[in-house]
């Protein structure tokens, strides 16, 4: 691709490509291709003018780019493959379209307009104010549309029509960035949700094979499990399940699905499992389906924003009376109007939202996912925070490292039978035992038959007609009554403590254990300091897991409490016994036996890693590879809820002040009108910038 | 009096005449012309006001890196300056010792 380099410092780069124009779709395909490359920091490619602003590390990278810019060009295949469905390119362009057009043409008007024509246009359109502002009364409510179309209507028979037609500008622009604000979030919000590639198992003649949706075709079998996500819409044809239909319905409550039912792709599988008749392939669906429920539920706003909305509402009448009692005082309208023309409501109205969503998509920048501002309020003032152990505090994958067998039973062997079992199932223990029968390369084939998942326990299934089951401690011993060879009683017990076990047994008969190193990350007891220093007072754990492995855990990482041998309900006990001490909890985990806790908890947060079922049902989903970005959580919620608070107190006070002046007769009405909008904007503008500038810093 | 018969005429004029030539065909075939004029001077503005942000951004950046070659500069100094006192310090020592 011919480009020209327009400027050139020390780590970033702008360049022009060289041709008539740059469409939106081929702007796409450039940044895509561009942030693929890892010697690239980041990419902003500005469709209009046809340029684009690269940022890199050093002398050698910028060769690099230069090398990949040359060899660029808009029918790459690869590039056009990275590129997703839904960017958010067109959605800024239509808003910033509009924005311009706002602003050009309010310019326009006010330079050439001739006076008869001004005042025709201002009558028209205050149509629109008055009209919303005389519905709100007939609804018997006196709220800020009210305000407005008095406002509006209060200037223009004073024949003030260039007041009117600013307040009006004002509000159409405070309206055009809070709908761009709202859409955009929307829109990012869902693009992260949907970006996830699935794989779904696909029932051919004898095998099921694991195949990545995109090829899955109407007419097709697919196998759905405990705790996976339906991929598809489809109809049932084999087997029962319980299904949780909450992203699509909202209903809590779990619907049986039979033979002949019909289920959702998106929806949850949570007991049981089917096999379903693909209706409708993927493609289309997932990502408007994630818009329509964030638009349906109340889950964007936050306590504070509704609590901002109502006062707003509530004062009107105030502004009201104000308004009449200062006329029948100074027995002046212009200084009676002041009050009118200043409100607080719409500053309120405007600046909140924006703070919220802005944290939003900031918090989207380093790789969290918040699904409503709300949640950035729980996270914000918790005191307590519960960790899960297992693929949270320490890495996704533990290792498979040793293999202890018995009853004369091969290692091989066993490590092929505990891989064929694990392999359907989305834990980060079950992960370890696959990885190291790949690495080892045992190959697998499907010998057993209906595998059946006990939620924290283990696995069981049949092969040969005898049953075969893998787990925990207590669920091999104690549940399932399996005995040791007593001649190998001593190597049995000589097993050492540090690693995670999991034990095999055949036919009643311990046959392996399996042990599973499972470090700690290393940025974890940093990550707990900072967390205790940002006003956390209890950091627990509760895990699964046996005694000694949690207490080893605790004591490396200084943790407050900790809990072994928990059970999935017990996890959410916890949280509502702390509920009753009024604490607020935020829990974060990874798997299937975390979602009761996640969804009892105040704000939930769920690595990605981790199960699909448990990103669900979280209220955070944040990118697996760094526990800082927990920290970084809590900080961005205490800066937004800090940026909030100094909002409602600068707005009140300054809008305050200009009712003063106003009534004082310091300020004419028009004047404070535009003070209070301009201030409005600024506020709200301000509102969207990031909380926390500059990279962050940590001890990395 | 002739002023309101007159005003009078041209509202017929306008209602019937006027009406149907402001909403013919190529009335239309015009707004249409001045529309796509229009939005191609919306571009035409917007685009000039993107190179200028563009340019404000180098300035920006440029700026900034010139800032941090000076704060760098002045660390490294100071760091040099420590050194040298440590080891005027060591060298002194060593003096009294011997």
């Amino acid at each position: 691709m011919k480009c020209r380099i327009l400027h050139e410092s020390n780590h970033r780069m702008r360049l022009h490509i060289m041709r008539y124009r740059m469409t939106l779709g081929q702007a796409d395909i450039l940044e895509y291709y561009l942030k693929d490359k890892d010697f690239v920091q980041s990419v902003k490619v500005y469709d209009r003018t046809g340029d684009v602003v690269v940022k890199y590390a050093g002398k050698s990278q910028r060769d690099q780019i230069v090398a990949a810019m040359a060899s660029f060009s808009y029918e790459d295949r690869k590039a056009l493959a990275l590129v997703p469905d839904h960017t958010g390119r067109a959605l800024s362009r239509q808003y910033e379209d509009r924005l311009w057009l706002t602003v050009l043409g309010k310019g326009f008007r006010t330079l050439f307009f001739p006076r008869p024509l001004e005042i025709a246009w201002t009558i028209a359109q205050s149509v629109r104010y008055i009209y919303r502002g005389i519905r709100c009364l007939l609804h018997g409510r006196i709220e800020v549309p009210v305000l407005d179309a008095s406002a509006i209507t209060a200037s223009m028979l004073r024949g003030d029509f260039s007041t009117a037609g600013s307040v009006m500008f004002l509000l159409g622009i405070g309206d055009l960035l809070e709908e761009w604000t709202r859409r955009k979030s929307i829109d990012d919000l869902a693009r992260s949700m949907s970006l996830k590639v699935d794989r779904v198992w696909l029932k051919t003649d004898g095998e099921d094979v694991q195949v990545p949706i995109g090829n899955v075709k109407a007419g097709d079998h697919v196998v759905i499990r405990t705790s996976e996500v339906v991929p598809l819409d489809g109809k049932v044809i084999e087997g029962d399940a319980m299904v949780n239909q909450s992203s699509m319905t909202g209903e809590p409550v779990p619907v049986a699905k039979h033979v002949g039912g019909v289920v959702f792709a998106g929806t949850v599988v949570e007991s049981g499992e089917c096999v379903i008749e693909v209706t409708k392939e993927s493609g289309f669906g997932k990502y408007d389906q994630i818009v329509r429920m964030i638009e349906d539920s109340e889950k964007l706003k936050s306590a504070t924003e509704t609590k901002a909305y109502h006062m707003a509402d509530r004062l009107v009448p105030y502004s009201l009376i104000g308004t009449g009692v200062s006329y029948l005082i100074t027995r002046n309208p212009d200084r009676a109007l002041s009050f009118l023309m200043v409100d607080f409501s719409c500053a309120l109205k405007l600046s909140m939202p924006l703070a919220v969503l802005s944290a939003i998509r900031e918090a989207g920048d380093h790789d969290i996912s918040v699904k409503g501002g709300k949640f950035m309020e729980a996270v914000a003032g918790a005191d307590t925070i519960v960790f899960d152990k297992t693929g949270t505090l320490t890495h996704a994958t533990p290792r498979l490292e040793k293999i202890y067998t018995f009853d004369g039973m091969d290692e091989m062997d066993a490590l092929k039978v505990a891989a064929c079992l694990e392999e359907h199932f989305p834990h980060s223990v079950a992960n370890a035992v696959v990885e190291e029968a790949k690495k080892r390369g045992i190959e697998h084939r499907e010998m057993h038959t209906k595998v059946q998942y006990v939620v924290a326990h283990g696995i069981a299934s049949l092969i040969d007609d005898k049953k075969v089951i893998i787990g925990s401690h207590h669920f091999v011993f104690e549940d399932e009554g399996a005995t040791v060879n007593e001649a190998e009683r001593e190597r049995f017990d000589s097993i050492p403590d540090r690693y995670s076990l999991l034990y095999m047994a055949y036919d009643g008969r311990v046959k392996a254990v399996l042990c599973i190193a499972d470090p700690v990350r290393e940025e974890a007891p940093a990550v707990i300091d900072a967390l205790h220093e940002l006003g956390i007072s209890k950091i627990c754990m509760m895990t699964g897991d046996s005694e000694r492995t949690a207490r080893a855990v605790a004591k490396q990482l200084k943790l407050d409490e900790f809990y072994a041998e928990v059970l999935p309900e017990d996890k959410a006990g916890f949280i509502r016994k702390e509920h009753e001490e009024g604490r607020k909890v935020i829990m974060v985990g990874d798997g299937i036996n975390d979602t009761p806790a996640l969804s009892e908890a105040d704000a939930g947060i769920a690595i990605s890693a981790g199960a699909a079922i448990a990103q669900e049902v979280a209220d955070i989903t944040i990118k697996a590879d760094d526990l800082w970005r927990i920290a970084a959580l809590r900080s961005l919620s205490m800066a937004l809820m800090r940026r909030i608070n100094r909002n409602y107190r600068t707005i009140i006070s300054f809008n305050m002040l200009l009712i003063a002046l106003g009534v004082a007769g310091v300020l004419a009405p028009a004047t404070s009108a535009l003070l209070h909008n301009g201030s409005t904007i600024l506020i709200g503008l301000h509102s969207m910038t990031d909380l926390e500038k500059g990279e962050q810093t940590h001890p990395a | 009096m002739t002023e309101k018969f007159c005003g009078f005429l041209w509202g017929v004029l306008f209602g019937t005449a006027g009406i149907t030539l402001l909403s013919s065909k190529d009335a239309k075939k015009a707004y249409t012309h001045v529309t796509a004029a229009v939005l191609r001077g919306k571009d035409d503005v917007v685009k000039k006001a993107t190179i200028l942000r563009e340019n404000c951004e180098d300035i920006y950046a440029d700026a900034n890196d010139i800032n941090e070659k000076r704060a760098e500069a002045e660390e490294a100094k100071i760091i040099a300056d420590a050194r040298r006192i440590v080891e005027e310090a060591d060298s002194r020592k060593a003096a009294a010792e011997t």
